[in-house]
């Protein structure tokens, strides 16, 4: 690697557009939040502002490698500049609300292993709520902060190891700045691989184990020990951080070994199977011993999956329409938007036979590209999962692993171009424009529309702050309710978790949903509460209620979900022997079910 | 550590963040002392130990470093929970310096003596070039600081809460009956308190957006120290005569839990 260790060329001025673009998503996000009237278009603008000069400096012949890595990590921290400011001042995704109450649970209580009553399996890997207690317990900040530093720092460390780790496989900085640059254009990368959850801390430590496998393969034998210890210490934090990024690293080394001996022929050093061993022995010792509870999450989420895919094959189940909305309340994705998404797979199935004849040509005796290319084919497969609901989860978190190996094999179709075609003047803007096409593709793909854009949770009200009605019940339970349980429907439950800093049960395990959302009160429901000792009930009117992506906000005058639900779903508590009607803001009511003592 | 200089700057330093950033009262300024502990000398420390032999350029090393130091975060909190204190401040900051202090020990024992020049060459970045950084960082600033403004936001749709809370003093018993406004302006409320033996309290009374109030409502319990029914339901006079809100409850029996 060349050593230019000064922040030089184009770089400073990069790096100012990259700031005004995050400027223009952070005025999106800001006249969204005012409701007023804002094109996602203008947000996909500042994103295409931080990108296309990045994109366009990647795929320069002549930039030194420490720029392309400064470039690399300015792109990562950047989009994800793009995810903070469309949340602030706190999380608003579901997945967060879980672990920012495991990280308060962990810093109020001094002990790592608490309780969650959404996702049970989540406080059995500590390794996010651990690392993010450090700052919280040694500042005195809370955890909205601590997280944004910790996930923004895992940021960093996903963009950096992926790019040292596609310039050690291929050996050309190109290729690995593009490489990179395509990677963000996965569909998780913007916002959901960048929320405060285990995921967001797993799988950088993942691709930051693999880059050190790398380079531990490509250094000489006296030094590879050194290698293995930050290796070890990688995978072990993996595997206390995540489940099922600790399975992907140890199928990824059991795969990288086998591709090792299928190149080599031997098992000797520095074939990575002792490592694949440690990954699959610490994953396995950790879910029996620790963290069991993870297979009642998991084996339905799978199986289900399972099900869901065959059903649709035999045309028992129809497949899932992808970009619909559901309803009036919420809207389609725009047919441009559409049209772009699915351009940029287009642009993908297009770039991935040149990237595979690169791969041959140059490649398949590495290891890892093997890996990469095997990947890369693997991540079509998982666009089928999408089309059925159930498994769509599952091809959605099986996407962000495969699409490291898609990124490589499509960069290094995207650097043999620019080869190619080194003196047509358009090459280097058409590819700079089609990882853009990528990017922007895998934003519209991985995020509803309705949702691109922040929507409002505090806004100020003439002197004073106002707060939306989930949040202001929220507030209203963390300040006058003591230790007690809440039934509630998701979006409610979530923010009962935090800020509310209550014990609250959503979802059908045990049966909450169904108390919440009927219109009438069924025999075995009063029962249930009080076997699960839910003491106070949350009966909320609002479309959103039960989405834990929209339900969090102000309704907006003359949005199509400011419809309430039926009074009976409120009204049905009113009667209940001994219940007090403890608060109530209009769509929000809440009931204490043990309010006559 | 005679002889490395930037192992010993590393083991200083690392000790220096730690007390300052218990001691330090800002969170934000203590966040200046804890974030290198956190995230980048416990793994320069370790990787300084490991990395005797192989030479590693500026981006690897940083990387190395910042991936070891997230590594030992996601694993010191197991550490941790054994400790007697159990998770909490002064057992991170003691544990961060301790396995950096103890990695920068381990290195010193086995690298030669390099007196610095095991660090990677740095040239400062050109005045011109210095602009435009701090140019991105004023823009991204600005961003950050448009991004947590709380804006005005007139199509949301305001509301008003009301609550009930049983209370036990005195020798009486009764509830604290709150009123919130989330309304977009200046409200006035008229909120009517019923409890079975004090008859029906009225309050007039308004709110401006963000501000509430909490009305007291007691007697002397009941005979048999039972609980007794109350409700509370608020109008806003000039809009309707209908009820806006209404909760209701009882006053807590002598002797149980407020």
């Amino acid at each position: 690697m060349a050593r230019p260790h000064s922040i030089s060329g184009p770089f400073p001025k990069i790096a100012l557009c990259s700031a005004f673009g995050l400027l223009v998503c952070s005025a999106a996000n800001a006249l969204s939040r005012a409701t007023e009237t804002t094109p996602v278009a203008l947000y996909i603008a500042g994103v295409l502002l931080i990108s296309l000069p990045i994109f366009y400096r990647l795929t320069s012949q002549d930039a030194p490698t420490g720029e392309r890595f400064a470039l690399v990590c300015l792109l990562g921290l950047a989009l994800y500049g793009a995810k903070v400011v469309h949340d602030v001042p706190q999380f608003t995704f579901f997945d967060e609300l879980i672990h920012s109450y495991n990280a308060d649970q962990i810093t109020g209580r001094h002990d790592l292993f608490t309780a969650n009553p959404i996702l049970e399996a989540t406080p059995s890997y500590p390794g996010l709520g651990g690392a993010t207690s450090a700052l919280m317990t040694i500042t005195g900040l809370s955890v909205y902060p601590a997280g944004l530093i910790v996930v923004g720092v895992a940021r960093f460390l996903l963009v950096a190891s992926l790019f040292l780790l596609f310039l050690r496989i291929s050996g050309s900085g190109r290729i690995a700045g593009l490489g990179v640059a395509i990677y963000a254009g996965n569909f998780n990368f913007v916002f959901w691989g960048a929320q405060y959850a285990y995921q967001s801390l797993a799988l950088p430590l993942l691709v930051f184990a693999m880059m050190l496998l790398a380079e531990r393969e490509a250094t000489r034998t006296r030094t590879l020990r050194e290698w293995s210890a930050p290796a070890l210490l990688a995978i072990a934090a993996v595997v206390v951080t995540h489940h099922l990024t600790s399975y992907a690293l140890a199928l990824v080394l059991a795969t990288l070994a086998l591709a090792y001996w299928h190149v080599h022929r031997t098992w000797k050093r520095p074939n990575p199977w002792p490592f694949a061993a440690v990954a699959a022995l610490a994953a396995l010792a950790w879910l029996l011993v620790v963290a069991s509870s993870t297979l009642g999450y998991l084996t339905p989420v799978l199986s289900n999956a399972f099900d869901a895919v065959t059903n649709t094959i035999a045309g028992e189940n129809p497949p899932r329409g992808v970009f619909q909305g559901t309803g009036a309340a919420v809207p389609a994705t725009p047919f441009v938007a559409r049209a772009v998404a699915l351009l940029a797979l287009v642009a993908l199935v297009a770039a991935l036979p040149f990237g595979l004849r690169e791969f041959r040509r140059r490649y398949r005796k590495r290891p890892f590209a093997i890996v990469f290319a095997l990947a890369a084919l693997g991540f079509f497969g998982t666009l089928a999962l999408r089309l059925t609901p159930p498994a769509w989860e599952t091809g959605n978190r099986a996407a962000e692993f495969l699409f490291i190996g898609l990124a490589f094999i499509v960069a290094s179709a995207a650097t043999a171009a620019l080869r190619r075609w080194a003196d047509r003047p358009l090459a280097r803007p058409l590819v700079g424009a089609g990882v853009a096409l990528v990017l922007v593709g895998g934003i519209i793909s991985g995020w509803p529309w309705d949702a691109q854009l922040s929507r409002p949770m505090r806004v100020a009200a003439g002197d004073g702050t106002i707060v939306s009605p989930p949040l202001g019940m929220a507030e209203w339970a963390h300040d006058r309710v003591g230790d007690a349980r809440f039934a509630a429907a998701v979006a409610d439950a979530g923010l009962l978790l935090h800020p509310g800093g209550k014990v609250a049960i959503a979802g059908t395990s045990p049966d909450v949903e169904d108390v919440i959302d009927g219109e009438a009160l069924e025999g075995w429901e009063l029962p249930l509460l009080r076997e699960n000792d839910l003491r106070y009930v949350v009966a909320d009117r609002r479309q959103f209620s039960g989405d834990a992506l929209r339900g969090y906000f102000f309704a907006r005058r003359g949005a199509a979900a400011t419809e309430l639900k039926p009074r009976t779903l409120i009204a049905k508590f009113n009667h209940v022997p001994g219940a007090a009607r403890v608060y109530t803001n209009g769509s929000i009511t809440v009931f204490d079910l043990r309010g006559r003592r | 550590m005679r002889g490395n200089r930037d192992l010993r700057l590393v083991a200083v330093a690392s000790v220096a963040c730690a007390l300052l950033a218990l001691l330090v009262p800002v969170e934000v300024l203590s966040l200046l002392f804890a974030a290198p502990l956190a995230f980048f000398l416990p793994g320069y420390a370790i990787v300084s130990a490991t990395f005797v032999r192989a030479r590693l350029v500026a981006p690897v090393l940083l990387t190395l470093s910042i991936g070891t130091s997230l590594s030992a975060l996601a694993l010191g909190a197991l550490v941790l929970d054994y400790a007697p204190g159990g998770v909490d401040g002064p057992g991170w900051a003691i544990l961060l310096a301790a396995v950096t202090v103890a990695a920068c020990r381990g290195a010193a024992l086995r690298r030669p003596a390099t007196n610095g020049k095991w660090l990677p060459a740095w040239r400062a970045p050109m005045p011109s070039q210095a602009a435009y950084l701090a140019a991105t960082t004023v823009v991204v600033v600005a961003a950050l600081v448009l991004a947590f403004a709380n804006l005005p936001a007139d199509r949301a749709i305001g509301y008003t809460e009301l609550w009930m809370q049983p209370y036990a003093a005195g020798g009486k018993t009764g509830v604290r009956v709150g009123v919130g406004s989330e309304e977009q302006h200046r409200t006035f409320y008229a909120l009517r308190v019923r409890l079975k033996r004090t008859g029906p309290t009225v309050r007039r009374f308004a709110l401006e957006p963000g501000e509430s109030r909490v009305l007291r409502v007691a007697s002397v319990p009941a005979g048999d120290g039972g609980p007794m029914r109350v409700s509370a339901v608020l109008y806003r006079p000039g809009h309707s005569s209908r009820p806006y809100r209404r909760v209701s409850g009882w006053t807590p029996s002598v002797g149980a839990p407020r």
